[in-house]
């Protein structure tokens, strides 16, 4: 046996935790005293998407929506006394096949009712949760919309961002579920500019909470990049 | 003066293309990735001659800007130079 599987065999797994805290390894958010990863010798990385989960407190028209309207099959389902933390309430959780092996989730919380604060708000800061669902093709992009739209969906125009182009509506839930095509891979100096464009950001950031204040503008974060990319135009190859 | 870089990928590269060849506007490059344009007191951009999606636009000068923007519209952006830090 490896070290690696003898270490599995061993490990604690959730049903041992005490607090929600300690079940969800949920930590204070403080970055500071954390070991970076050039610190080790280790490369973690990911291979895409398992499962995104939300909750629902409309389950019936969750699963009609996703597997009876959009067609995605349902292809998972838990059902459970509740478990782990304390409180927590019994629940099924179940999962709509989105392709190459993952699921969109739901959580089904038994006898709960929806707290206020879960109600969609018509806000970009609502809408900054969601998940993207590729799809391969041009064509198949224009498919999902003319589909959706034709099964009386609303959905809206195409939106074409840098990388992608993108077509958004919402589920029964009011979450809002985007549909993509990468229309183009990203290369080296996509990376590059990320790097500068997000030192830039931090850099003013940082001044700017020095100061007490907000960073006023994006103009402020280009000003910054423009000496960095001379500077980094400048520096020896 | 009023530098503008546009990093070197097709979604910017309206930019690049508009610029080249108007009056007092100075365009070179790509180096190491971004192209450099460069006016005196003023440069303008134009979104329906770049044939640019809103999506994009609205992140014309993510490369980098050393300018103000003095006027900022739908379709039309027109940048003056600056004193302010960079």
């Amino acid at each position: 046996m490896t070290e690696t599987t003898d270490r599995l065999g061993k490990r604690e797994d959730a049903s041992s935790a005490k607090t929600f805290n300690e079940a969800y390894g949920i930590s204070d958010g403080a970055v500071a005293g954390l070991k970076h990863a050039s610190s080790d010798s280790v490369q973690l990385s990911l291979n895409g998407v398992d499962h995104t989960a939300r909750p629902t407190w409309k389950l019936n028209e969750t699963v009609e929506f996703y597997r009876d309207i959009l067609g995605l099959p349902l292809v998972h389902a838990i059902s459970a006394r509740g478990w782990g933390p304390p409180g927590h309430h019994d629940f099924l959780h179940f999962f709509f096949d989105a392709g190459k092996g993952a699921t969109i989730a739901f959580f089904y919380y038994i006898g709960s009712e929806r707290p206020e604060k879960y109600v969609p708000e018509e806000h970009h800061f609502y809408f900054a949760t969601h998940t993207a669902w590729a799809v391969e093709t041009e064509a198949q992009l224009v498919q999902w919309k003319e589909t959706l739209e034709a099964r009386g969906i609303k959905v809206s125009p195409y939106t074409k961002h840098e990388i992608l182009e993108s077509i958004y509506f919402t589920d029964p839930n009011g979450y809002p579920v985007e549909v993509t095509l990468r229309l183009r891979e990203t290369e080296l100096i996509d990376e590059v500019d990320a790097r500068l464009t997000i030192q830039a950001a931090m850099e003013t950031e940082a001044e700017a909470r020095a100061e007490n204040r907000l960073l006023a503008d994006i103009d402020t974060i280009w000003r910054r990049k423009a000496k960095l990319v001379d500077a980094y135009k400048g520096a020896p190859a | 003066m009023i530098t503008v870089y546009v990093v070197d990928v097709p979604e910017f590269r309206p930019m690049v293309e508009t610029a080249e060849g108007q009056d007092g506007v100075r365009v070179s490059g790509p180096v190491k990735g971004y192209w450099t344009i460069e006016a005196a007191t003023e440069l303008r951009f134009n979104r329906k001659a770049m044939k640019m999606k809103p999506a994009v636009w609205y992140g014309i000068f993510t490369g980098g800007l050393n300018g103000e923007i003095a006027d900022w519209g739908r379709d039309e952006v027109r940048v003056v130079g600056t004193n302010k830090p960079l």
